[in-house]
């Protein structure tokens, strides 16, 4: 029981891992959080549906294909509508993102009306038995990919030139800026990168679960809630705090009370904001006058 | 750009269409047919919660989205205290506030407690969302999912399911914020508010309590729009968990948006532009979604301080006191 409930929480974790970061990789290179994100991941499940359904590619060239258009949006959106009021209050930027966020919705809902539409099994193996666990083939194909998605990740931040372009914008945009790189590229990068690894979320749970316009806004909040048990801002922290998130939501939905499953993830945002703010990784914020 | 002050002309002429205008307005059911009347009594409803809103995101300039929740603790207060307790619900208007407030109280103890900018928004967007969570799972309370119908009532003799008597209440109560609102930022401690938007830290340093400005702040924003919310219960006649989702709260940004942040007259124009318009567009799936998002992004990026800028520049008569424009 406990071992089912921690697989089928990893698998969800892995998504709002991947989510986490996605948020994670933008604002820290922009310094805006993306409050449209939810539907990012909505368009991202949506265009793996047209792509596989509707025009019959095989799964895995749909996602890749679903995630470069989701990468040149991110990009067009940077460019189009974030640029132009960069230099304003936060306020107007999270409000742009969340216009922008309606604009996906609406025009999901505009195509699909209220349908709520199924996709096909991707993964149609059969379940491995071991003892009373059951792996079935989506859980192995969401917590496979998302963990080489990672190592990749991770290994390209660590190990590369780019990596140590990543470090520099992050510690300093106007640093970076004054060495000769160009942050302007760096942000259209990060908003594309963000909007396709947050796309691949949506195409990971297309396959098991109903498609709808709203699917996006509890995964924004799920995501949230990853970044701040982890300690916003922190890549790492963002990936284990979705796994835990995943987790914690299966227990507290099996030992508690399944309607609870729902609000975990605000749960622990409003615990963490409260108790520990800086979340599990992340640096106490000083403010300096 | 400096801003010319109205002169004390345009300040009595102002006064004057101030009180004009809800004069006048006495006579709008002479103009409009039930349907038209329901509009309005709608905008009213609007212009609180955008009042409301702007008094949080625009003057204090608190990343806060905690006033969809206010609205619904609102609606569900008039509605739980008219139905379940018998309270006659002109008299759940104050009491709804009170709640409202009271949700205001614990926002705005998350912004005290240094939860701001983006964590203040999350924090207050994952309160919005258990409210919601709540009104459908404490069914014995809120009636679940099938919400909580407002029973019929009588107001000097009349059924309140008449459209014309809601106007004339909601129009007196709508007055009576809206210039409570004007009155409270025109004050020392509309300075007060301007000045902790403008920069906390130096505000704080000229002895001017700012926890005390911020928490009177959410707890008047939460008033005026838990006020909003009982009349908005009245207004529809059913609660319903889905009024306090997301399509509220995006509805509400682009009201303050479009009027301008932090602007009362703005938050009036706003509400009332675009309460009549998503009409039209209810019939087609998505359109209201599109709606609002290109509104708001186009607001953003063309006109960022709204409309109330537009009518600043046209003539001093416009330019509210508690309210400047950065240079």
């Amino acid at each position: 029981m406990l071992m089912q409930l921690t697989l089928g929480g990893l698998s969800q974790g892995m998504i709002y891992a991947l989510i986490a970061l996605s948020l994670t990789v933008v604002y820290r290179s922009t310094t805006v959080v993306n409050f449209g994100h939810g539907d990012f991941v909505m368009a991202g499940a949506f265009l793996s549906y047209v792509l596989v359904v509707l025009l019959g590619v095989a799964f895995v060239p749909a996602a890749v294909l679903a995630m470069a258009a989701m990468f040149v949006l991110g990009v067009m959106f940077n460019r189009g509508l974030i640029r132009p009021i960069r230099g304003g209050p936060h306020i107007g930027l999270a409000l742009m993102c969340i216009a922008a966020g309606y604009l996906l919705r609406g025009i999901a809902r505009m195509v699909w009306g209220r349908e709520v539409l199924p996709m096909p099994p991707v993964f149609d193996m059969a379940p491995i038995f071991v003892g009373d666990l059951v792996i079935t083939g989506d859980a192995v194909f969401i917590i496979g990919t998302v963990l080489v998605l990672l190592l990749i990740f991770f290994g390209l931040l660590a190990m590369t030139d780019l990596g140590k372009m990543v470090q520099a914008v992050y510690q300093s945009p106007r640093g970076a800026r004054l060495i000769g790189l160009n942050v302007d590229r760096f942000n259209d990068f990060s908003w594309g990168i963000g909007a396709a690894l947050g796309a691949l979320g949506g195409i990971l749970v297309a396959p098991v679960s109903l498609l709808h316009p709203d699917l996006g806004a509890s995964f924004l909040i799920k995501g949230f809630a990853a970044m701040t048990l982890g300690g916003f801002g922190s890549l790492g922290g963002a990936v284990l705090g979705g796994v835990l998130l995943g987790v914690a939501e299966q227990y507290a939905g099996a030992y508690i009370d399944s309607a609870l499953i729902e609000i975990t993830a605000y749960v622990v945002i409003v615990a963490v904001l409260f108790i520990r703010p800086q979340g599990l990784f992340g640096r106490k914020a000083v403010v300096k006058v | 750009m400096s801003q010319t002050m109205p002169s004390a002309r345009q300040r009595r002429l102002r006064t004057w269409i101030f009180w004009a205008v809800p004069v006048l307005l006495l006579l709008l059911p002479l103009a409009t047919n039930p349907y038209t009347q329901f509009i309005a009594n709608g905008m009213l409803v609007s212009v609180l919660v955008t009042l409301g809103f702007t008094l949080t995101i625009g003057n204090l300039g608190q990343l806060a989205f905690a006033n969809t929740a206010f609205f619904g603790i609102g609606a569900y207060a008039s509605a739980i205290l008219a139905a379940k307790l018998g309270v006659p619900w002109l008299l759940t208007i104050p009491l709804a506030g009170a709640f409202g407030a009271l949700g205001g109280f614990l926002a705005s103890a998350a912004a005290l407690r240094g939860i701001r900018s983006y964590y203040l928004a999350i924090i207050t967007l994952a309160f919005g969302e258990l409210m919601r969570w709540g009104y459908t799972h404490f069914s014995p309370l809120t009636g679940g999912t099938d919400g909580t119908p407002m029973p019929r009532e009588t107001l000097f003799g009349i059924s309140l399911t008449d459209d014309t008597l809601k106007f004339y209440v909601f129009l007196g109560v709508t007055v009576l914020l809206v210039k409570g609102t004007l009155n409270l930022l025109r004050s020392r401690f509309g300075r007060a508010v301007m000045a902790v938007r403008e920069n906390e830290i130096a505000t704080a340093s000229l002895a001017i309590p700012t926890s005390r400005v911020i928490l009177v702040t959410f707890m008047w924003s939460g008033f005026v729009v838990g006020c909003a919310g009982a009349l908005f219960a009245r207004h529809v006649g059913h609660v319903f968990p889905e009024s306090f989702g997301m399509l509220h709260l995006i509805a509400s940004f682009a009201m303050v948006l479009v009027g301008g942040l932090g602007s009362v007259l703005g938050s009036v124009l706003g509400a009332v532009l675009l309460t009549a318009l998503p009409e039209y567009l209810r019939a087609f799936p998505g359109m209201e979604e599109l709606f609002f998002g290109l509104i708001v992004a186009g607001v953003l990026v063309l006109m960022p301080m709204g409309l109330a800028s537009l009518l600043r520049r046209l003539s001093p008569i416009f330019v509210e006191r508690h309210y400047r424009e950065a240079p």
